[in-house]
């Protein structure tokens, strides 16, 4: 069953998708047709073991990864139809990404990092709106530090800062605790959920966590690379 | 929406520059390496051609100089130079200067010298510059000695000495001689008196051999390149010799273009080794740039954008290396020269010259992006999804525009090359040839990627870990073997080249070589010459043939005045060479073609020719040459041709003519003289005794000068090859560093599994040891074939390496080699598992 968004626009929609990877000697089938619609400002947890094809579900939704085959239409874009460029760009102010490892830049500031996507959309004042993202996730006072010098859940605040800066319409995040303990990932999640909320955005997690998903409106679960079940939390 | 623009786009590249160039300090070192060869060598190159042409007028000792051999100029002549401006004579001759008294134990009697003798009007540019006091124009019972002859005839001022019937006292010792280079190679040390004082001597008679030179000073409406043409073409035919002050020595000139163009193609194949280390420099730089450039990506990146961030890192610290190069490159000709001494011919000041710079700099750029163009295009190509995924899997890949860039910059790179050459098709061999090694070590290392994956896995899990390494995804295999393939054909390269030459140096000494050459003969005498030398030493070999000297003026309908540039190898056209005539085929010749004469032929004018000479012309038997000598022309038709041997260090003409068309020509005779040692001191007293005239030249000085000269030249070749050898080594290291990233990995994970440090560098060392094995019948083959065609084609010399100093170059390159990818594993060898595995 689906959330009380069910009648609003749709964020997210994809049609029997699939993904391989690997070799031509050695393909692998990862996701073996998904359908899956994502009403705007809807927060969804995919949920599902090692190995099902969640993160790569994100991928394919976010345009990281291109789809083998079916569509993906997000904001009413085909993702299907654009090339590597294309996706980046249809990334830009549209989307942002949480991943379990941070991946800050480790030679630039936590300002610098927040105001890297900023940048690279051509907004003129990345500096002064990344600093204020950076104090909204209570990091005001550690904006010139570089992320060798921040404990993780400081990176981890910073690349929710970073994914928020934009004001994406839609979020996700791939096992955003992982790398964390339990106090700090809550913590975190605390974070996030209150930044989707500030943002109005369409929130996708992917978590192995059930209490977490239970934070969320919908739960998927995922197996073997297809949808196994579709449920409100 | 837009993307970055340049600005946003370097302020993001200079931020992840903040920690410094650390990953980029290899793209640096070996543009700076390749690009200070080369402006070093271009810069010295050109100082000294500057020089030689700014200082033309007194190199050449007047605007244009006429020369003729064995005569003088008739009054009619002179008179005529005059008309053009201040004419100044001077005659040249090799001579015997014997020190009055006799020798010592320690200072020897005689020796040969070039005597000189000038006219009041002399020196018309420059000053001769005396050890003490000013020069004047000279008595003529006085003389000026060089500092050479003043040091190995122990003389002084005030001293006397003999030149054939004439006795000189010793006015001063020359410090320096305006116009020594103009005069060319010189047997013997200089020696200066006036032309009265040089008729004193006796020495000055019909069929010796002497030069006269008339220079003149030009008044201004005269230009010296139209007098030069149109003496020349008034006067062909005569033998006149013609210089102008801006090719006031060509002989130096020659070398050093030649020289520095061989250099300098040396240097350009430095850089062109040197961009491998760039290209890998950048590799292991944007693989280490991997996880950021994703994240980019992730955060909305285009490709675009991410080529404009690191091509702006990589071309900043790009322009350094080149700048630093250039910079060093500049201030290195003064140096070289302090250092060179008296080995180069002048002694140029410091001075920027901006086209080789300039030239230097083109290359530097074009290698750098020519070089950093295929990883900067994996990297700009590389998927955002690469976030999630290890550098295994693939999905990058370089575009078809940027396979069109690489190809224009490779186009450019060989345009400049040529443009630049002074032997474009040289210049082409030579990148052709570079380029062709680096194809065959490319395609070598991909076929040993994939011979190992197809052979059986060996038990032992070292070896299978080498040999695993060797075609796993991501190996740098291929970089790892052009790098190895590179240094290794370089060692065996350049240890062909030092014992060819080595050899050469050895062998310049026949077998038998004469002890003397005696030159100045007179004719009649023949006899009582041989009676001489017998009385002192019976069992002597004598080889006593005419001299005169000719220029081939002519040959088939092809006036040689007419040429615009002288066929490639047409040495022998280029001013006189020495004549003979004979009734019989000389020693040290072969019959090739045609017939010789008979004893007493007496017909039409024929000439046996060197066979090489003729096929050099491009002419045979039945053809006609035409050559001058003492003014007048003979044509004469090619009877025969011979093949001669040169290595003999006898007697050897590339024109031979029967005796009845120049016997009665006035000349003189030279003889060779085979003898045992210990007799040279008597026959050479003896000989100076009864002909004053003559010259003695002992053979062993003269091979001592030659064995200095190639000395040199080997010394100059093993510095520029040095800088090529540096730049193998920096591929090498930078090849290691390329794959420094997966080999960290692997050995943390071994050294978790319990493996030791020991068994992880045996792991590396049977890595690099198969590599080696593999490369060391390659890099023989190549080494070898680089070799040769340096010594044989370029050079002209004997093919005559040592093997075993060329095997046992390779086999310590091979350990050397192997020691810096060992050096280079061992900061591996101290990862700490846990700390790595926590980054990782």
């Amino acid at each position: 069953m689906l959330s009380d968004t069910v009648d609003a626009p749709i964020a997210v929609d994809a049609a029997n998708v699939t993904l391989m990877l690997g070799t031509r000697d050695a393909p692998v089938s990862i996701l073996k047709g998904v359908d899956l619609a994502i009403p705007l400002g809807q927060s969804l947890a995919i949920l599902g073991p090692s190995g099902s094809g969640k993160s790569s579900l994100m991928a394919v939704l976010s345009g990281l990864e291109r789809a083998t085959g079916g569509s993906v239409r997000v904001g009413g874009v085909d993702f299907t139809t654009l090339d590597e460029d294309g996706l980046a760009r249809a990334r830009r102010g549209r989307i942002g990404i949480i991943l379990q490892a941070f991946h800050l830049l480790p030679t630039m500031t936590a300002l610098e990092n927040v105001a890297v996507p900023l940048e690279l959309a051509g907004h003129a004042d990345a500096f002064a709106m990344a600093a204020e993202e950076l104090r909204a996730v209570g990091l005001g006072h550690r904006i010139d530090h570089y992320p060798a010098q921040l404990s993780g859940g400081e990176q981890q605040r910073v690349a929710i800062a970073r994914a928020v800066v934009g004001r994406p319409t839609l979020l996700f995040a791939d096992e955003p605790t992982g790398n964390l303990d339990a106090a700090t990932g809550a913590a975190i999640m605390d974070l996030l959920f209150d930044r989707q909320a500030a943002a109005a955005a369409t929130l996708v997690i992917i978590t192995h966590d059930p209490v977490l998903a239970r934070r969320c409106q919908r739960i998927i679960e995922m197996q073997d690379g297809r949808i196994v079940a579709d449920r409100a939390a | 929406m837009s993307g970055l623009g340049w600005r946003a786009s370097w302020r993001i590249a200079r931020r992840d520059l903040h920690l410094g160039f650390r990953g980029l300090r290899l793209l640096f070192l070996c543009l700076f390496l390749g690009v200070a060869t080369l402006a070093a060598i271009g810069s010295l190159t050109a100082a000294i051609t500057q020089e030689l042409r700014d200082r033309g007028r007194v190199i050449l000792g007047g605007d244009v100089e006429i020369g003729m051999t064995q005569r003088e100029a008739s009054l009619g002549d002179k008179e005529a130079f005059r008309q053009l401006g201040i004419l100044s004579e001077t005659i040249r001759l090799r001579a015997m200067a014997q020190r009055v008294g006799g020798g010592t134990d320690s200072v020897p009697p005689a020796i040969l010298t070039e005597l000189k003798g000038v006219d009041a009007a002399y020196p018309l540019y420059g000053a001769v510059t005396l050890r003490s006091g000013n020069y004047q124009p000279l008595a003529a019972d006085r003389i000026l000695i060089g500092e050479a002859l003043a040091e190995r005839l122990a003389l002084r001022p005030g001293d006397q000495l003999r030149y054939g019937g004439a006795l000189f006292t010793i006015q001063a010792v020359i410090a320096q001689e305006p116009d020594r280079l103009g005069e060319g190679f010189t047997l013997g040390p200089v020696a200066i008196v006036s032309l009265d004082g040089l008729r004193r001597t006796g020495l000055i008679q019909p069929g010796s051999l002497y030069s006269s030179k008339y220079r003149i000073r030009l008044e201004p409406r005269y230009d010296p390149a139209t007098v030069v043409k149109d003496w020349e073409k008034a006067r062909a035919g005569e033998g006149w010799t013609f210089k102008e002050r801006d090719r006031a020595a060509p002989g130096a000139n020659r070398f050093i273009e030649r020289m520095g163009q061989f250099l300098s193609l040396i240097g350009l194949a430095a850089l062109v080794i040197a961009g491998i280390g760039v290209s890998n420099g950048v590799a292991s730089y944007l693989a280490g740039k991997r996880g950021g450039i994703a994240t980019l990506k992730v955060l909305g990146a285009t490709s675009a954008d991410i080529a404009r961030i690191y091509r702006l890192q990589i071309g900043a610290v790009a322009l350094l290396g080149i700048g630093a190069g250039l910079i060093v490159g500049a201030a290195l000709p003064p140096l070289i020269v302090a250092l060179a001494g008296d080995v180069l011919p002048v002694s140029p000041g410091f001075r920027l010259h901006p086209l080789p710079l300039a030239t230097s700099a083109g290359y530097g750029l074009l290698i750098a992006f020519l070089f950093t163009f295929p990883p900067l295009g994996r990297a700009r190509t590389q998927p955002a999804a690469a976030i999630f995924r290890s550098a295994i899997e693939g999905g990058a890949r370089i575009d078809r525009r940027g396979v069109a860039a690489m190809t224009l910059a490779a186009a450019l790179l060989i345009g400049l090359a040529l443009v630049s050459a002074r032997d474009p098709l040289f210049a082409a061999s030579v990148l052709g040839a570079v380029g062709l090694v680096l194809l065959l070590l490319l395609a070598l290392g991909l076929a040993v990627s994939r011979i190992a994956r197809r052979l059986p896995r060996p038990r032992r899990p070292l070896l299978r870990l080498a040999l695993a390494n060797l075609h796993r995804p991501g190996a740098q295999t291929a970089a790892l073997i052009v790098a190895l393939g590179l240094a290794l054909t370089l060692f065996v390269t350049l240890a062909g080249i030092q014992t060819s030459l080595d050899s050469e140096i050895r062998n310049v000494v026949p077998k038998k070589a004469p002890a003397q050459i005696v030159l100045d003969i007179p004719a009649p005498q023949k006899a009582r010459f041989e009676r001489l030398v017998r009385a002192e030493a019976p069992e002597a070999q004598l080889n006593i043939v005419p001299v005169l000297r000719g220029t081939i003026t002519a040959y088939g309908r092809q006036r040689v005045a007419d040429l615009a540039e002288l066929p490639e190898g047409a040495w022998f056209l280029r001013g006189e060479r020495g004549v003979t005539y004979s009734a019989v085929l000389p020693e040290g010749s072969e019959l090739v073609a045609g017939r010789w004469w008979p004893k007493d032929y007496r017909g039409p004018p024929l000439v046996s020719l060197d066979a090489e000479a003729a096929k050099t012309l491009g002419i045979g038997v039945g053809g006609t040459l035409t050559i001058s000598i003492l003014g007048r022309e003979i044509e004469a038709r090619i009877a025969s041709l011979r093949k001669v041997n040169w290595d003999t260090m006898g007697f050897n003409y590339i024109l031979v003519f029967p005796p009845a068309t120049l016997q009665s020509a006035p000349h003189s005779l030279a003889s060779t003289i085979t003898m045992d040692a210990g007799h040279d001191a008597a026959v050479t007293r003896a000989l100076l005794a009864a002909f004053p005239g003559v010259s003695v030249i002992a053979v062993g000085e003269v091979i001592d000068q030659i064995g200095t000269i190639l000395t040199q030249m080997a010394r100059a070749i093993l510095v520029a090859a040095s800088v090529a050898i540096l730049a193998g080594i920096a591929v090498l290291v930078g090849a290691i560093a390329a794959s420094r990233q997966a080999r960290s990995y692997d050995s943390v994970i071994l050294k978790t599994l319990g493996a030791t440090r020991g068994q992880l560098l045996l792991g590396q060392a049977l890595e690099y040891g198969l590599l080696a094995t593999v490369l060391a019948g390659v890099a023989l083959g190549l080494g070898s074939l680089a070799a040769w065609v340096v010594i044989v084609q370029i050079f002209d010399f004997r093919w005559a390496p040592d093997w075993a100093i060329v095997l046992a170059t390779l086999g310590g390159g091979a350990l050397l080699t192997l020691g810096i990818g060992l050096a280079g594993s061992l900061p591996l060898l101290s990862v700490r598992p846990a700390r790595a595995l926590r980054q990782m």
